[in-house]
């Protein structure tokens, strides 16, 4: 099994290796790119298998890589970091598959050979983070995926607005760093090593206000990363302008390496973080799901609405760790371990169906050249295939039972059902409220996925261009396709996750009873029986009846025949929503009527709407302009004259030996 | 016992046609019309089925496996409601939160119908189910959750079997609050005045009429079929949590017998009061819908916290 680690690495390295050779010199660039996919597939597939190994069956590996590196480089792996390496290997295979045709369909020569160079250090990138053993080698991860998802995001363009878009990612990666070094650093006084067994040891002796500060700098550093709102500016603009597959990792893969970093530090390190810990994550995971879910609603570029729906999850995923904190506070186990259940399995989950979405569009895209759901429409008769493929996609993320979204959703919610059994009243009305939270995110995301799916699949083509279209290719569809029968499969029977889950949540929150969740797996299978058999039933009435199909055009209330464009679009599906929620938006609406003096008789109308919810400008610009402001003032000491300088020189000189004097 | 858990569940799902029939003939008493049998809804049915299904050009397969799903997950979701005995064909750990679920499926599925159909009227009426669902969703799982906290279980079965061992004088406030909340939830979720009216055509007014206007023949049969099993649902839902009193905790003849004799009246006594309630109100405005649901999640609010307060 060290062997198939060791593996890993090499062939991770070996691939760019092959494509930047690849590039220089003569050979066929599809080989060289099937070359470098399959190696990079077959890393995968041994870091999988290590995985497995380490999250099922407990057994421990570790690498110590710190004779090629000048600090203590040490990769371990238990159960927590097989889990996640298991999700950054597994759930990645299908994007990597899916980025051979993508690529040779989207790329010249170079891009291809920089893209092949740069995907498999992304992810071995992602595999450091999540095995690390240092905070070094956890470090040196953190920052090389910013470095290399940035790189495979310039691979798509550079224009102006890109350039900004992607400062803002940088900008916000580096600050989050910079609170993840803090909350690192805090332990150094206690463990000089900073490596994770002393980190441990060392938070056992640390005092109440010291893990505090630990446990908020983690919270808002891994926040960052994971998209919380109001830490998510980011995200909307980052995941959607990256190529197709590199958004599907960033947003199923990537934002999970922060759950693991706070599941690492929360539970790990400081063994459930401060009392009022819980209620905050609570907090943050309630606001990040219903406000990402209210803002995905409002987008009609389907991969800016699949960004802020990652952002939901995330919430979600925070919902469910915020409920096993505070019950962990309140001396649950029993509880906190389910609540623990369903934040790894929803993130296991998500993993599945964002992947399975955001490639999914890929292949919208590929065929139509759009991303806008208001051009889209009656894709189901064109692209049968995808169109079964992207609606197991839809009903999972709209956490609908018999999928694999359901299955986590509920075990969160059976965990908030502890609130009652609570000693603290504050906890009794915060669990419950968090279930409604999770209610009303799951109501909207249904409203948002029926619209996104019925506007983009349903009805007739809104653009007659779309109407002849090429035929699905199945390089594209067939790793899609290996995503929906996941969410099914997870989703029927659940527990072929749930158990191996279970064995990593008993090793960091002892206590839990398997009992209580063991029935769920045969009932969600007795429920899909039943739905079958009654399925089968009401099919089975039409035909005793004999009833006849007849296909007829819609009567279009006395018009000739009803067009494409009457159709309902996806702005005016969520109309009423976005007005009952517009505290949320507050959004601005621009009606253009021409010619304007005769409004009665248009002859074109023009609607726009948007909204002027922004983050950027009531929180951050606020924080900027006082940092410019601040850096104004320090202008004056820095002026630019020599002489004044070295006079700073020679004062800091004195001021050095004075101290040194009289210390 | 087995047999007797069977029985209440198709009795539920064949006397729902019924209790839409004995609602319409009320509503007509209280007109001073005479009405129409309360067998009508059943000669509906029958009609509907054996005329032919008429399919838009732009629809997709999807568009003629909607009513069949549908029809499918309310018919899952009945099956956990206890009727006549503290008993359901499907009972677990956590089972009304997925009884939500399999109707918001069932919603799901025909809100993409009214998009298969390609008309503007599908994509109208969608868009307002969606608002109203997205809005009955909160409050519906906030009181069924109060309620489970305060009868410390988590399956409906139990839930109602303590409530009927229960003192009716000593019930707690939070019934009373979850109560009126999971009421306005139920004629909001069951499309009933004021929040929409099941018999109207006028395309201001449409909330799920416009959604289904595309269907005819078997598949509005069973669109039609599932409505009125999501009423029955409801109204048993109701029943059993807020009234169980009668009801049959062991399989003894009489005690059966007993159980159903009070089980129709509590049925007809709630189905003169969605009669008087239609009869006496207006529909609301379609945007004083959401304060009217805004209510409801007041409540259940209310009932969370209530929960704290009189466990102390």
């Amino acid at each position: 099994m060290l062997v198939a680690f060791d593996a890993l690495f090499c062939l991770l390295v070996i691939g760019p290796l092959i494509s930047c050779l690849g590039g220089i010199g003569r050979a066929r660039v599809s080989w060289v790119h099937f070359g470098v996919a399959m190696v990079t597939a077959g890393a995968l597939v041994c870091g999988a298998g290590v995985a497995l190994a380490a999250w099922c069956r407990g057994l421990p590996f570790t690498l110590d890589l710190s004779h090629f590196s000048p600090f203590t480089f040490l990769l371990s792996i238990d159960r927590l970091s097989g889990f996640f390496l298991f999700l950054v290997c597994a759930v990645s295979l299908p994007a990597v598959a899916y980025s051979l045709p993508y690529i040779g369909r989207h790329y010249g020569k170079t891009r291809a050979a920089w893209y092949w160079a740069l995907l498999p250090l992304f992810l071995l990138s992602m595999i450091i983070v999540v095995t690390s053993a240092t905070a070094f080698a956890f470090f040196a991860g953190w920052e090389l995926m910013t470095v290399f998802s940035t790189a495979l995001i310039f691979l798509e363009g550079d224009s102006e607005e890109r350039r900004r878009d992607i400062f803002l990612y940088l900008l916000t990666m580096q600050g989050g760093a910079a609170l993840v070094i803090s909350a690192f650093m805090l332990f150094a006084p206690l463990a000089p090593s900073l490596d994770f067994a002393s980190i441990r040891s060392a938070a056992g002796v640390m005092g109440g206000p010291l893990k505090a500060a630990v446990f908020l700098l983690a919270f808002c550093g891994f926040g960052a990363k994971a998209g919380l709102i109001p830490l998510h500016v980011w995200l909307p603009r980052a995941h959607p302008i990256a190529p197709t597959p590199v958004s599907a990792l960033m947003s199923g893969i990537m934002l999970k390496t922060a759950v693991y970093a706070f599941l690492r530090f929360v539970f790990d390190f400081l063994s459930g973080g401060p009392a009022w810990g819980g209620y905050v994550v609570l907090a943050a995971g309630a606001i990040s799901a219903v406000l990402g879910i209210l803002y995905a609603l409002f987008e009609t570029d389907l991969k800016r609405l699949l960004a802020y729906s990652s952002i939901e999850n995330v919430g979600i995923i925070y919902l469910a760790m915020g409920a096993a904190m505070v019950c962990l506070q309140n001396r649950l186990p029993a509880f906190a371990a389910l609540a623990l259940l369903a934040a790894l399995m929803h993130t296991l989950n998500h993993a599945i169906f964002k992947n399975l979405l955001f490639l999914g569009a890929g292949v919208i895209h590929s065929a139509t050249k759009t991303l806008q759901l208001n051009d889209l429409g009656g894709l189901l008769k064109l692209m049968p295939s995808t169109g079964i493929v992207f609606l197991v996609g839809c009903v999972s993320i709209a956490g609908l039972p018999l999928l694999n979204g359901f299955a986590g959703e509920w075990i969160a919610f059976q965990s908030f059902l502890a609130g009652g059994l609570l000693p603290s009243p504050v906890a009794q009305v915060a669990l419950p409220l968090a279930a409604g939270a999770l209610a009303l995110t799951g109501a909207l995301a249904a409203a948002c996925f029926v619209n996104l799916y019925g506007v983009v699949f349903l009805g007739r083509p809104r653009n007659p261009e779309i109407a002849a279209l090429p035929k699905e290719s199945a390089a594209m569809l067939l790793p899609v396709a290996a995503l929906a029968i996941a969410c099914v499969l997870i989703g029927i029977v659940p527990m072929m996750v749930i158990r191996p889950l279970w064995s990593l949540v008993e090793t960091l929150i002892p206590g839990g009873n398997f009992a209580s969740i063991s029935g769920i797996g045969s009932s969600l299978q007795t429920v899909a029986l039943v739905v079958l058999v009654a399925a089968a039933g009401a099919a089975a009435i039409g035909l005793v009846t004999r009833a006849a199909v007849r296909r007829s055009p819609t009567w279009g209330c006395g018009l000739p025949h009803l067009t494409a464009r009457m159709q309902y679009t996806a702005t005016s599906f969520s109309k009423p929503l976005r007005m009952v929620f517009a505290w949320a938006y507050r959004s601005e609406r621009k009606l253009e009527v021409s010619p304007a003096e005769r409004p009665y008789f248009p002859t074109a109308v023009s609607y726009h709407s948007r909204r002027t919810t922004s983050y950027e400008k009531t929180l951050y610009r606020p924080i900027i302009n006082s940092i410019l402001a601040a850096a104004q003032q320090l202008r004056r000491v820095q002026t630019g004259n020599i002489q004044l300088y070295l006079l700073y020189i020679f004062l800091a000189l004195v001021f050095m030996l004075l101290f040194m004097r009289f210390r | 016992m087995m047999a007797l858990k069977a029985a209440q569940f198709v009795l539920l799902v064949l006397s729902a046609p019924l209790v839409r029939g004995i609602v319409a003939r009320l509503k007509a008493a209280l007109q001073r019309r005479r009405g129409a049998s309360i067998w009508r809804p059943y000669a509906d049915l029958g009609k509907l089925f054996r005329k032919e299904d008429i399919v838009p050009p732009s629809a997709s397969w999807l568009f003629r496996a909607v009513p069949r799903l549908a029809f499918a997950f309310t018919l899952a979701a009945a099956a956990f409601v206890p009727l006549l005995i503290s008993g359901a064909l499907l009972s677990f750990t956590g089972d009304f939160i997925l009884l939500v679920y399999l109707l918001a499926f069932a919603r799901f599925l025909l809100l993409l119908g009214a998009f298969a159909g390609g008309s503007s009227f599908g994509g109208m009426g969608a868009s307002r189910e969606a608002m109203v669902s997205v809005l009955g969703e909160f409050p519906l799982l906030m009181s069924l959750i109060a309620i489970a906290v305060i009868s410390k279980s988590t399956s409906l079965v139990p839930i109602v079997a303590w409530t009927a061992t229960q003192n009716f004088f000593d019930i707690s406030a939070v019934h009373v609050l979850a109560f009126a909340a999971l009421i306005i939830v139920a004629i909001a979720e069951t499309g009933r005045i004021p929040v929409d009216n099941p018999s109207t055509h006028l395309e201001l007014t449409m909330l799920h009429e416009a959604m289904v206007l595309e269907y005819s023949g078997p598949s509005l049969a069973l669109i039609e079929w599932t409505q009125a099993i999501k009423l029955n649902l409801m109204i048993a839902l109701l029943i059993g949590l807020f009234l169980p009193w009668g009801i049959a905790l062991g399989a003894g003849a009489l005690a059966v017998a007993i159980s159903m004799a009070l089980y129709l009246l509590k049925l007809l006594l709630a189905a003169g009061a969605l009669a008087l309630l239609e009869s006496s109100s207006a529909k609301l405005r379609m945007y004083a819908v959401p304060e009217f649901l805004g209510i409801a999640s007041g409540l259940s609010v209310l009932a969370i916290v209530f929960t704290v307060i009189s466990k102390r």
